[in-house]
């Protein structure tokens, strides 16, 4: 509408003006007319200061003005006004039309037609009148894009079935190809669903710098009036056989507000998880939490669904796969002890059948006499707590139980830490006379690692503290999947407030800033169960002495499984994520065909420092169990990252075992997962995205069109574009707005002379 | 004696008295005002008095005391026999209890509470106390009701440590009693590799030991159980639940052990074998 008005009124669009240079073109006779002009102007001057009769002076002064007013409108269009242009030089420069073939391009969201019809309808043919115009004007070269960029003779090259957009890569290789020709512009018709993940200022830059301006064509809504999409998956790469998963799932949906709908996870061709979800207004996203159970070991392709509804208008972003890699380990575990107590013998219980768990006790039962059960062999632990960082770091988490400070050497308290901050362990501390401020560990590196503010101890002569009491989860509790006690987020939550009470020694009422409070006391004055992460690891609090009551209660039936849920889960959710010495880090578990796949291994030594001078290759099975080797070199970025790549020819699942040696010796390996498929990223977010063509457009000094205003795009290319140019002057005295004033101060002057009375 | 007791034996000699022995009843510690013994002398023993609820558990005068980590908890049964204060689990009750604490808190480094703590079988307050001692089971009769209380603690971790009966005519009477508890579970012997023999301890052999009566010369059996043993009955897993002294007293070597006159070898093996066991049942 502006642009139509602009238009009217000064005979050129602004982007005419933009581009071009204002000048005058004056010749003799306009100076003659000038200098009429300005004799004119005197007279008038002289004529209304010798004029007095029924006038005022404010009168003379807006007639004066008027009248001057009208003679520069005049003077102004006698110097001939000219904007002076480099036009582009008909059929003497390239253009590259860039189309987008992917697959979202075939969602049918404008009227009923598809936004590749628009591609059809305006490059198709001979016929069609974008291309022809754009023909007349410029050598024209087609590129196609998606997962690669490619030139094309016609648009019926054009398949729209690619499954990545990568505009980056699409400018960068047509800029590049067009490199050696004069280049008037990029022209870019697509949805803009930009999927890559590659830097696009990285693209832009180099287009920006050679002066080449990209136009961008928008096809497709900004929004779908009906559709649901499964936005996001959050799940952890790698579990523990028998994990209880947690896995929030963010729907976002237009057009359905107020309904349930359910979200259903299948484990290859197995409904695991059915929740229902009530969709919040328009455009909310709304976060769902499922929860399933990885029972079976190996790498499994889990399925998140929605059931399409008959009137949406994109149903294939209604599932996500995810891989997740279900490990059937037995991760170590020390829980070690500083007196005989019923914790013991019952965490101990509550985690036997727990086949990826190995909790090895090491119980004090008198000075320098321990009694060790669920070690690996008989020299394991035989001296008692390990005193080697290498002995230590052998397990994933720690459990110290009631054993004071004291106990430990200034090394092993520093050692403790570190196995949480450098190793990457867990730590939990349980409740007891000799744990926390009773235990004496005010001031010692364990301190610094607690999630807590330890309470004062009792003085001279007083009582300890002690106290009875219920406990309840906290909002971050009555989700954390390590306090998960029941199937369902609600029976969790009621279950912790039936259980019977605890008894308490240690008076913990406040956490450190970070940490994060998952259980407190029923009244909520004291911690009962809180949690950081600190460095590389995470450290826990439970100062509770007695948890084995959630099992001996009268209260509890026999068979009831709610000590074990927690122990199992407290155990698993600790030792979930802790890092072995050689981590095999895939940046992604999907590529596709013929896509490089990045290959990283973070690797460190036996004390877990990253060591630099390993010897790491990555031995990566087919799906047809051929085996490739592939070395990996040390980065250089990062003390212990070596990195490598990889471009997988078949479809299906790739193993990634990546191995690293010293000296001959093996440090330690990792496997890692990955799925060679087409991928579906083309239809998440697949409305139509402005804003990012219109960045592109504007960096590089192009325009955003939509199908409605591409009309101008071939005038703009011939103002804006580069190449081969021409300077060219456009009149400006003949612009409408000149015509329009000089008659609306005439109409002015006539009408406040009416107005006043004048003659 | 082999030079191995004796070094134990010692240590145990040590701990008696450095638990203030001598006195017939070690004294009530301070922090427990009020609470006297019931039964000071054996000539007492005769008015067979009845227990106060609080005066079997001194925890419920004081429920701070709570927070200890240990308790020598005694069964309470029905049931006919000998014993002081309404029937055959008070046997020995309370010095037994008490000076086999004062020992045990000189040995092993463990928070226990250091008096008696009796408590009925269908009591639901015994799922605090995941040890359990019960003696002169041979004339044991459980109400339905201890039956079931038995059972549940039992088979939600409790452990149970049984004493002092003899023969088989007391056998056969726990066998059955026992069975109303746990039918589903069959005894087994314990041979003397069981963990439970080497926890604290190293035991190498099973001593019998006698009644106070015959401690000090005379045939140290009863009836006709001449030959100590020690059974066991397992869960599935194998988690031993209930620990069986047939044929010896090792509570009475406790109540007696601070005696000048008490062989120092019973008492040694009274006081080791519990620990044992304790210790055991405590990490198990």
């Amino acid at each position: 509408m502006f642009e139509t008005v602009f238009e009217f009124f000064f005979k050129y669009r602004p982007i005419v003006f933009g581009e071009g240079t204002l000048a005058f073109r004056p010749t003799v006779a306009t100076f003659v007319a000038a200098i009429a002009v300005v004799v004119i102007g005197v007279v008038t001057l002289r004529t209304y200061q010798r004029v007095r009769a029924n006038t005022r002076p404010v009168d003379r002064t807006v007639l004066m003005v008027v009248r001057l007013a009208i003679l520069a409108v005049l003077l102004l269009c006698l110097f001939r006004p000219v904007l002076v242009l480099s036009q582009v030089v008909a059929q003497q420069n390239f253009l590259g039309v860039l189309i987008d073939d992917s697959r979202s391009m075939d969602i049918a969201d404008r009227d009923g037609a598809t936004r590749a019809d628009f591609v059809t309808e305006q490059f198709g043919g001979e016929e069609s009148p974008l291309l022809t115009a754009l023909a007349d004007r410029f050598a024209i070269r087609l590129f196609s894009f998606s997962s690669a960029t490619n030139r094309i003779t016609s648009v019926d090259d054009l398949t729209f079935d690619g499954t990545r957009t990568h505009l980056a890569q699409a400018l960068t290789r047509a800029h590049e190809e067009l490199a050696g020709v004069p280049l008037s512009g990029l022209v870019v018709v697509s949805d803009g669903a930009d999927n890559a993940g590659l830097e696009l200022s990285e693209a832009l830059v180099p287009l920006e710098a050679a002066g080449v301006p990209v136009f961008t064509v928008g096809l497709g809504r900004e929004s779908y009036s009906r559709d649901i999409q499964l936005s996001r998956v959050d799940t952890p790469r790698t579990v523990l056989k028998g994990a209880a998963l947690v896995v929030d799932v963010l729907v976002t949906h237009n057009g359905y507000a107020g309904e349930t709908v359910s979200v259903q996870v299948e484990d290859e061709g197995r409904i695991v998880a059915d929740q229902a979800v009530t969709l919040p207004g328009d455009g909310e996203p709304a976060t769902v939490r499922v929860r399933f159970t990885a029972a079976d070991a190996g790498a499994r392709l889990f399925s998140f669904r929605i059931a399409p509804r008959p009137d949406e208008m994109v149903t294939q972003n209604n599932e996500r796969n995810s891989l997740v890699v279900v490990e059937d380990t037995r991760e170590k575990i020390l829980y070690f002890e500083g007196e005989p107590r019923w914790e013991l013998k019952f965490i101990g219980r509550a985690v036997a059948d727990d086949e990826n768990l190995q909790v090895a006790r090491l119980q004090r039962t008198a000075e320098n006499k321990f009694m060790r059960l669920g070690v690996e062999d008989a020299e394991d632990l035989v001296g008692g707590f390990p005193r080697t960082r290498e002995e230590l770091f052998k397990y994933r988490a720690i459990i110290l139980g009631s054993i004071e400070a004291n106990f430990f050497t200034p090394d092993q308290l520093r050692m403790i830490a570190d196995f949480v901050g450098d190793r990457g362990g867990s730590l939990l501390m349980l409740g007891g006379q000799r744990s926390f401020a009773e235990g004496g560990y005010a001031g010692t590196p364990v301190a610094e690692v607690l999630p807590v503010v330890m309470g004062a101890t009792a003085g001279e002569g007083e009582d300890g503290f002690f106290i009875e009491t219920g406990v309840r989860p906290t909002r971050a509790g009555a989700t954390h999947p390590a306090t998960q006690i029941a199937d369902t987020e609600e029976a969790s939550g009621a279950r912790w407030l039936e259980l019977p009470p605890i008894t308490l020694v240690n008076r913990i009422s406040d956490v450190k800033p970070g940490a994060t409070t998952l259980l407190e006391s029923a009244d909520g004055s004291l911690v009962v169960l809180a949690f950081q992460r600190y460095g590389a690891g995470k450290v826990l609090a439970f100062p509770v002495q007695d948890s084995w009551m959630w099992q001996m209660h009268a209260d509890i039936a026999v068979d009831d499984q709610t000590h074990e849920t927690l122990w199992r889960r407290l155990l698993r959710w600790m030792v979930d994520g802790v890092p072995d010495q050689v981590i095999a880090d895939l940046p992604t578990d999907h590529v596709e065909l013929d896509e490089p796949l990045a290959l990283r291994a973070e690797v460190d030594d036996a004390n877990y420092e990253e060591i630099n001078s390993s010897q790491v290759s990555a031995w990566i099975t087919d799906p047809d169990d051929e085996i490739t080797e592939v070395s990996m070199e040390w980065t250089a970025d990062r003390d212990g990252e070596y990195a490598s790549s990889f471009v997988p020819r078949k479809e299906g699942l790739y193993e990634v075992r990546m191995e690293a040696t010293t000296d001959g010796e093996l440090l330690g390996s990792d496997t890692a997962f990955v799925r060679v498929a087409p991928s579906d990223a083309e239809y998440y977010d697949s409305t139509m995205q402005a804003p990012l063509l219109e960045r592109v457009a504007e960096e590089t000094g192009g325009r955003f069109y939509t199908p409605d205003t591409v009309d101008s795009l071939v005038d703009d290319i011939q103002t804006v574009g580069g190449g081969v140019t021409v300077v060219e002057e456009r009149d400006l005295w003949d612009m409408p707005i000149f015509l329009f004033l000089f008659l609306t101060l005439i109409l002015g002057e006539w009408g406040y002379r009416r107005s006043r009375g004048l003659a | 004696m082999r030079p191995r007791l004796f070094v134990r034996a010692g240590v145990i000699a040590t701990a008696l008295m450095g638990a203030g022995w001598g006195a017939p009843w070690p004294a009530a510690p301070a922090e427990r005002p009020g609470l006297a013994p019931r039964v000071t002398a054996p000539a007492a023993a005769q008015q067979r008095p009845t227990f106060r609820r609080e005066d079997l558990r001194p925890t419920l005068k004081n429920p701070s005391a709570n927070a200890r980590e240990f308790f020598f908890t005694r069964a309470i049964y029905t049931g006919g026999g000998r014993g002081w204060g309404g029937g055959a689990w008070a046997t020995d009750f309370p010095k037994a209890d008490r000076q086999f604490l004062s020992i045990l808190d000189r040995l092993v480094d463990m928070d226990a509470f250091e008096m008696e703590n009796a408590i009925q079988l269908d009591d639901p307050a015994i799922r605090r106390f995941p040890f359990l001692y019960a003696l002169e089971v041979g004339n044991m009769y459980m109400t339905e009701a201890e039956v079931k209380g038995l059972r549940e603690y039992l088979l939600a971790g409790g452990f149970l440590m049984i004493d002092d009966f003899w023969g088989t005519y007391e056998w056969q009477n726990f066998e059955a009693e026992i069975k109303r508890v746990l039918p589903e579970y069959q005894i087994a012997d314990l041979p003397l590799n069981h963990p439970i023999f080497n926890t604290f301890y190293n035991i190498k052999e099973l001593v019998q030991v006698p009644s106070i009566g015959n401690a000090q010369g005379g045939p140290t059996w009863e009836r006709d159980g001449y030959e100590a043993q020690v059974k066991g009955i397992f869960d599935e897993t194998g988690r031993l639940m209930v620990v069986i002294n047939w044929n010896t007293d090792i509570g009475d070597a406790w109540e007696w052990a601070e005696s000048p006159y008490y062989p120092l070898r019973y008492s040694t093996y009274a006081i080791e074998i519990t620990v044992n066991i304790i210790v055991y049942a405590m990490s198990h």
